[in-house]
């Protein structure tokens, strides 16, 4: 990623598997920053917006979404972290998701999502694809969370 | 289920028309009693008229021959006074005259009892008195004015014309009262015609009045009944509406299922697939791990950890690899039905043919390979509908034809066309191996196939054939006989209506 080492990859996504292979095939594009995983969107918001160690508190970060939550849809944590006066609306969201239907990605740039992947369901491209993201992330920079 | 009812369209017609030909039939009656009575009146008019005439002409025969025998007297008188012969001249012609006219009195009274016995006596008198004047004429011829002058004088003439004058008197009154005895029957036989009339008149105003009556009673039955029959219609199309719209929400919600539960189903099969790929490469660094012990050191490496590596590993990943790709398929095969359900319909006039030609077109290089003859028989009628979805129906079609050939036979494939009505009927035949009467059903049903399984396919096109018609507001039957060939018939509506919930 960027110069520091300390930006960390949040990534939201429910289904154990897949936050596995997804954290599996961004180390094998030599992603080696710290990633934290939740699994529903509570836990998430809490680490984003109130945790000590958390973004909204300095900690630059990418963030990874999954939009099938079971506690809350993906579009809503979407909402919260792009809202005017957010700490992290400049955080950049990758949303990672199996829905490919047309208005949702629609939706998501609307909301001001940076990059919207479909899972593809085939694994080799599926592999293949999360490598490629891991090439993208370590050259995206990550601009720095206002002190507030 | 079904329920008797009071048909409320029927009105009793059966009745109504016997009421009205009783009604007509009185009018009828009416009628003819009136005819009757104005040619029974008209009768009695007419021997009435010819009565008052009967009359006039007795009395004037009757002062005729009176007159004729005071003109003969006067003339008689003449004579005698003066002997001037113009006087016995005119006398001849009197007397010549008298008995003619007493003849036509007679001719004319003969009917008449009364007056022929008065007529009787005054003949009697009138013979006398004319005797008595030959008598008076003859001497006064002879010269004996004298005598004739003294016969004069003795004679009793004056008594005698004055009764023949009264029994003239009494034949004219006689004929005056029978004339007043028929007046009054004439002005009885016109009161009865005048009755007869008035009841006829009456009759017939009753009778068109219960006939309006009759009538307009029929008539408020027959509006009744056809306000509720366009009541009952109104609710038939409100219900036909409901369903209409009922069965779009399910069909809907059908899809919304569908399409959740296919992308919910995709998650665990990428992670099934995942750890599967995951395993794969796994089993490499332990094949050669295996190979590098048993090149080394052999005893070490047992026949299971063997077997276990180099057959059981790959075999039974390659087991959960296809089962997994199987299912992917099958679950983008619900996925697109599911998709193709959510599709916006944008109907435009279109020609099948062109569209079966182009189909055609597009798989040309399979037709040649196989050595199919394909042709659209025109004319086709033109249909308002969904261009992709006829397209992709008749592809399906199509491809399906050139896909199950009787081995041996050249393949013939036909698309047709024609219009029922308001729907038009498109068709695929060919002459391949055919379908089971029994699969005729099943081959529309999703992942079911038919016949000898030789050919790729997941058994999903007939399904989306199927899904596509009844979105189009349409139908798809096939008819077949195995060996000999298929049909496939569509049945679109001429003009596609939409029938989403939201229309």
């Amino acid at each position: 990623m960027n110069a520091h080492q300390s930006v960390g990859i949040v990534m939201i996504e429910d289904d154990e598997g897949h936050a596995r292979l997804i954290e599996k095939n961004i180390r094998r594009a030599g992603i080696l920053n710290d990633i934290k995983h939740f699994t529903d969107g509570t836990q998430a918001l809490h680490h984003l917006f109130e945790a000590d160690d958390g973004p909204a508190k300095g900690a630059p970060a990418l963030i990874l979404l999954d939009l099938n939550l079971p506690d809350m849809s993906g579009t809503d944590i979407l909402q919260r972290i792009k809202a005017e006066g957010s700490p992290l609306k400049r955080t950049p969201v990758v949303v990672l998701t199996t829905t490919d239907d047309k208005i949702e990605i629609q939706r998501c740039y609307d909301l001001g999502c940076n990059v919207y992947i479909t899972k593809p369901v085939n694994y080799e491209s599926f592999a293949q694809a999360i490598r490629q993201l891991g090439l993208f992330l370590s050259v995206i920079q990550v601009p720095a969370v206002e002190e507030h | 289920m079904i329920r008797k009812v009071r048909n409320p369209f029927v009105v009793s017609e059966g009745r109504f028309g016997r009421l009205l030909v009783t009604f007509m039939a009185l009018g009828f009656l009416a009628l003819v009693a009136a005819g009757i009575g104005a040619g029974w009146a008209t009768g009695q008019n007419e021997s009435h008229t010819r009565s008052v005439n009967h009359t006039y002409e007795v009395e004037l025969a009757v002062s005729n021959a009176r007159r004729l025998i005071e003109q003969g007297e006067a003339s008689r008188r003449g004579y005698l006074l003066t002997g001037n012969p113009e006087y016995r001249d005119a006398y001849h012609r009197w007397s010549a005259a008298t008995p003619v006219a007493l003849g036509y009195l007679q001719h004319l009274t003969r009917d008449n009892p009364a007056q022929i016995a008065t007529l009787r006596q005054l003949r009697g008198e009138i013979q006398a008195l004319l005797t008595q004047r030959a008598r008076t004429i003859a001497l006064i011829d002879a010269g004996r004015a004298d005598t004739a002058v003294a016969l004069f004088r003795t004679e009793a003439s004056v008594r005698r014309l004055t009764l023949i004058r009264d029994a003239f008197e009494r034949m004219a009154v006689t004929e005056r009262r029978l004339l007043s005895e028929r007046d009054a029957a004439q002005r009885t036989s016109v009161r009865i015609f005048y009755g007869i009339l008035a009841l006829a008149a009456v009759i017939l105003a009753l009778v068109a009045l219960a006939s309006l009556l009759t009538v307009l009673g029929y008539t408020r039955d027959l509006a009744r009944s056809r306000d509720s029959l366009r009541e009952f219609n109104e609710h038939l199309e409100e219900t036909v509406h409901e369903r209409t719209a009922d069965l779009s929400r399910a069909n809907e919600e059908i899809q919304r299922f569908a399409y959740i539960v296919s992308h919910d189903l995709r998650s665990p099969l990428v992670n099934v697939m995942g750890f599967t790929a995951e395993l794969a490469a796994a089993t490499t660094p332990l094949t050669e791990l295996v190979d590098r012990a048993e090149a080394e050191a052999p005893h070490i490496v047992s026949e299971e950890a063997r077997l276990a590596v180099r057959e059981d590993l790959p075999e039974s990943i390659g087991f959960i690899r296809t089962s997994t790709q199987k299912m992917d398929r099958l679950i983008n095969a619900i996925l697109k039905l599911s998709r193709e359900g959510r599709r916006v319909i944008a109907p435009e006039t279109i020609d099948p043919g062109a569209i079966a030609d182009t189909v055609a077109g597009s798989i040309r290089h399979l037709l040649d390979e196989r050595g199919i003859a394909f042709s659209v028989r025109r004319p086709i009628p033109p249909v308002v509908t969904d261009r992709v979805a006829l397209e992709q129906i008749l592809s399906n079609l199509i491809e399906n034809a050139t896909k199950y050939l009787q081995p041996g036979r050249p393949g013939v494939i036909t698309v047709a066309g024609e219009q029922r009505r308001d729907r038009v009927i498109l068709s695929v035949t060919d002459n391949g191996r055919g379908i089971d009467p029994r699969d005729h059903q099943r081959i529309f049903d999703l992942f079911r196939r038919s016949g000898q399984q030789d050919q790729p396919g997941e058994g999903i096109g007939l399904a989306h054939v199927r899904a596509l018609a009844y979105r189009l507001g349409g139908t798809i039957d096939v008819e077949s006989e195995p060996g000999r060939g298929s049909t496939f018939r569509l049945n679109l509506p001429k003009t596609y209506v939409s029938q989403d919930s939201a229309a």
